[in-house]
């Protein structure tokens, strides 16, 4: 069944394209890889179907809904969710604070029922020492909390931005695993980016490339990573 | 392409309202001249910091104020006239803003905006404060000849001292912009203003030009404390509308387009004589800028938002 | 601090306040009069703050009350208390409509566009003449609160003061805490949270515009009497912005510490300096801002360190 999809959709910054007519779809259950060398367009892209940014033509479609000009919390209510690259964790609330807030704002639950299910997902996490500052976690404690976030708005569509940045090799492991279950369990679709290709390669059922803005290639990993114009955009460009 | 017809556009609309003027209502054009050349020479200065140290200074006619006063009684001490001042206050006004800068406001660059914005507007009302206290709320003025001098054109007189403010204004506009392009160290001062890392990683030496930008600046403002003075009482309070009518007129030009000031500041001088030229419209004067700050403020949101 | 310490102290403390008028002369009535009302608007700027917003305009909201409150009386005849009400309903109100206008605005475009509001309505009203009897201002002939009891009129501003307080904390213990800080700290990650910013922030706007103008509507009938000057008074947003930056920002008890505090010393140096206090301000909120910008509060905490680390 498919959850989202976009058909040609465009983003246009004062003469710079950049996103360029992507048409692609997501099912659930599915996890899918979205790849591309730097500056390809790919956080753009996320913007776009997350509602930060609004796009200049396209549409984007949710459940069989038309989204493409609907406001970022709306979408976020309806079960969009998305990790952000957070150089500063949110400082001002705790670990599990931070976690409530999708519970409280996307899900409309009162205080007490959101700890409750933030502090589920936090032991789900493998997160603990819930009421620390969060200037105090560790980068892997980080990412987990905001996927933790991303999970308190019960979605249906995730997509995690670079979250394997900064790990090291059992760190991405366990999320890794992580991301499989969560997954499998709640049914979701999920759109990772990731310039990890270990990660594409071991978590994603399908794969879509991105360059320039445009969508080049699209298949399991094993024929994109063979594509000579994937392996082209890449080297060309000096990505990775 | 559309720049240019925009602008053919306000140049003409500009100089039909010009013409109308003149037949109507002359003062109105004459006054708002010179108000305006008062405004921008005021606003410069402001225009400068905010451009290169990025820093809105709530304090900037607070430290005009502060050189008046410094002015005043310099000249009445030595008996000179505020003319001969001006390059004296222009000096102490540096060297006293280059001080304030070190102490204060240097320590607040790393904080997030809102910090420094409380921490000029704390410096406004120190100042203020401290010459309310030391010299209450009395006016001081300078009674000079010059200052009603005035010219006669057919049945029309009007004082002309105040277009001093107009030339003084020109030359700041066209000296900073010199300054910033054809100097070393202004095009050193463009470069941190753009990027203050790129700028250090090439071996400027940031702090130390934002300093030197900022004695600038409040050199140029030292100045016109001083000739302020020769046409105008001081007291406390005098410095404040400054601040206020500057921002209005570099949020009017956008930031970093310095001769851009002039122009908006015709616009804000014009249109406070016009409301005082009529008896009905007198007190909503002082309202224009306010209102001013406000339209463009939003409109320059709203086009924010549409990109 | 202990929960149950800081409990009692409350409890103390209120009851201090509200039995104070049976045992304190006119002069520390008068004085303790000044202080919660300022004591109050700087709960109600923390109050937006909280949200990442700046306000200058306090003076402008807590004027338009008075004023709403005082013409009410003279021209339309209404009962004292009604008015004060009355003032806060209005300048709620308007909150709301210029609501729609500024609230997109961020950082130092938002707090000057405050600034220029305030001052819009100061000249407003002070060129509407034969409305609002224009500099001179109007004064209540008959018909103030209380027949001017002074102790009515403290235990009155005390109203007002936990009118101030119980919104303070209904904002730190409701969803409205989590929905300000949020926007406070991302704005977009906020958004993918589910927080509709523009609503949350009217919220915060509109409520805390209403206590500013309730406390002007209690200002006036305080003292019978209005002018623009006096009620639009930058005082009225200078030093509730001290206040709270000293006291620590982001919470109730910060504003109340650094009102408090602010507010006797520069009582004494009335007394010392006349006119000199003002200065003291204005050196204040230099200082804190450059070398302790979380307030006193935080140098508190710091020194008494929780194991928790709960934040704030």
């Amino acid at each position: 069944m498919i959850k989202l999809k976009t058909e040609n959709l465009t983003k246009r910054f004062l003469g710079l394209v950049a996103v360029n007519k992507v048409s692609f779809s997501m099912e659930e259950g599915e996890i899918l890889g979205i790849i591309g060398p730097n500056g390809a367009g790919k956080t753009t892209f996320i913007n776009l179907i997350s509602g930060i940014i609004m796009p200049t033509e396209g549409l984007i479609e949710y459940n069989g809904l038309d989204i493409t000009y609907m406001p970022a919390h709306e979408r976020a209510r309806r079960g969009i969710a998305r990790t952000y690259q957070l150089i500063h964790p949110l400082e001002n609330l705790t670990l599990i604070e931070n976690v409530m807030v999708g519970s409280i704002f996307a899900k409309g639950h009162s205080l007490k029922e959101a700890r409750n299910k933030a502090e589920a997902l936090c032991h789900e996490l493998g997160l603990t020492g819930l009421d620390r500052d969060t200037s105090r976690l560790t980068i892997l404690e980080v990412k987990k909390m905001e996927i933790a976030r991303a999970l308190a708005n019960e979605p249906e569509v995730l997509f995690l931005d670079e979250v394997m940045a900064g790990l090291n090799a059992d760190e991405m492991k366990e999320l890794i695993a992580i991301v499989q279950r969560v997954a499998l369990e709640r049914h979701l679709a999920v759109g990772v980016i990731e310039h990890v290709m270990g990660v594409i390669r071991e978590l994603t059922h399908r794969v879509i490339v991105l360059e320039a803005g445009e969508l080049i290639a699209e298949g399991k990993y094993e024929e994109v990573s063979n594509n000579p114009r994937v392996i082209e955009a890449y080297l060309g460009r000096g990505g990775v | 392409m559309v720049m240019k017809r925009r602008t053919a556009i306000i140049a003409a609309l500009s100089f039909a309202a010009a013409v109308v003027l003149i037949l109507w209502k002359p003062t109105v054009l004459i006054y708002g001249l010179q108000a305006a050349g008062l405004y921008a020479a005021v606003a410069i200065p402001m225009g400068l910091v905010l451009g290169i140290v990025h820093i809105v200074n709530l304090a900037h006619g607070e430290f005009m104020m502060v050189a008046a006063y410094a002015a005043y009684f310099g000249c009445k001490a030595l008996g000179m006239d505020p003319l001969l001042a001006i390059i004296p206050t222009a000096i102490v006004t540096a060297v006293f803003g280059w001080v304030i800068f070190q102490l204060t406001i240097r320590r607040a660059l790393k904080a997030p905006e809102l910090n420094q914005l409380i921490l000029t507007f704390g410096l406004a009302i120190a100042f203020t404060q401290t010459i309310n206290l030391i010299f209450t709320s009395q006016t001081y003025k300078i009674p000079l000849d010059y200052v009603s001098a005035s010219m006669d054109i057919g049945d029309l007189t009007f004082g002309v001292w105040s277009f001093v403010f107009v030339a003084v204004a020109i030359i700041f506009a066209y000296g900073v912009k010199f300054f910033l392009t054809k100097t070393m160290t202004g095009k050193a001062a463009v470069a941190v203003g753009q990027n203050p890392r790129g700028a250090a990683i090439v071996g400027i030496d940031v702090y130390r030009t934002y300093g030197l930008v900022f004695a600038l600046a409040l050199a140029l403002v030292g100045a016109m404390g001083a000739l302020f003075l020769t046409k105008s009482a001081i007291f406390p309070s005098v410095g404040s509308p400054f601040t206020m009518k500057s921002f209005c007129l570099i949020a009017m030009a956008g930031i970093g387009n310095i001769p851009g000031i002039l122009g908006a500041s015709v616009l804000l001088g014009v249109s406070e004589n016009f409301l005082r030229a009529f008896r009905p419209t007198r007190d909503w004067a002082e309202i224009v800028f306010f209102v001013l700050i406000i339209a463009v403020i939003l409109a320059r949101s709203l086009k924010g938002r549409k990109s | 601090m202990n929960r149950n310490v800081s409990r009692i102290f409350a409890v103390l403390f209120g009851v201090l306040a509200v039995t104070l008028p049976f045992f304190a002369g006119d002069y520390p009535l008068q004085v303790a009069r000044n202080i919660m009302m300022y004591m109050a608007l700087a709960i109600t700027w923390d109050m937006l703050l909280r949200s990442g917003q700046i306000s200058f305009g306090i003076a402008g909201l807590f004027g338009i009350g008075a004023y709403s409150a005082i013409l009410s009386v003279i021209r339309a005849g209404m009962p004292a208390w009604f008015s004060i009400l009355f003032a806060a309903i209005f300048s709620g109100v308007i909150a709301f409509v210029i609501g729609f206008l500024i609230l997109r605005l961020r950082g130092m475009y938002f707090s000057i566009v405050t600034l220029a509001l305030g001052e819009i309505f100061r000249i407003i009203i002070h060129n509407l003449h034969d409305f609002t009897g224009g500099p001179e201002g109007v004064v209540i002939q008959k018909g103030v609160i209380f027949g001017g009891n002074a102790n009515s009129l403290y235990w009155l501003v005390l109203a007002g003061l936990a009118v101030a307080l119980a919104a303070s904390f209904w904002f730190e213990k409701s969803k409205i805490h989590f929905a300000l800080t949020a926007i406070r700290n991302n704005e977009i990650s906020a958004q993918s949270s589910g927080i509709d910013i523009f609503r949350w922030l009217l919220l915060a706007f509109v409520v805390t515009s209403a206590i500013q103008g309730l406390l002007g509507g209690i200002f006036v009938q305080s003292y019978g009497f209005a002018t623009p000057d006096a009620v639009f008074s930058a005082d009225f947003t200078l030093l509730p912005l001290a206040m709270a930056l000293l006291g620590g920002v982001y919470s109730t008890t910060g504003p109340i510490f650094g009102a408090v505090l602010l507010g006797l010393v520069s009582e004494w140096l009335k007394l010392k300096i006349p006119y000199g206090h003002l200065v003291v301000y204005g050196i204040i909120i230099v200082i804190v801002i450059l070398f302790m910008p979380q307030g006193l509060r935080q140098l508190v905490r710091r020194t008494s360190h929780s194991a928790d680390g709960r934040s704030a």
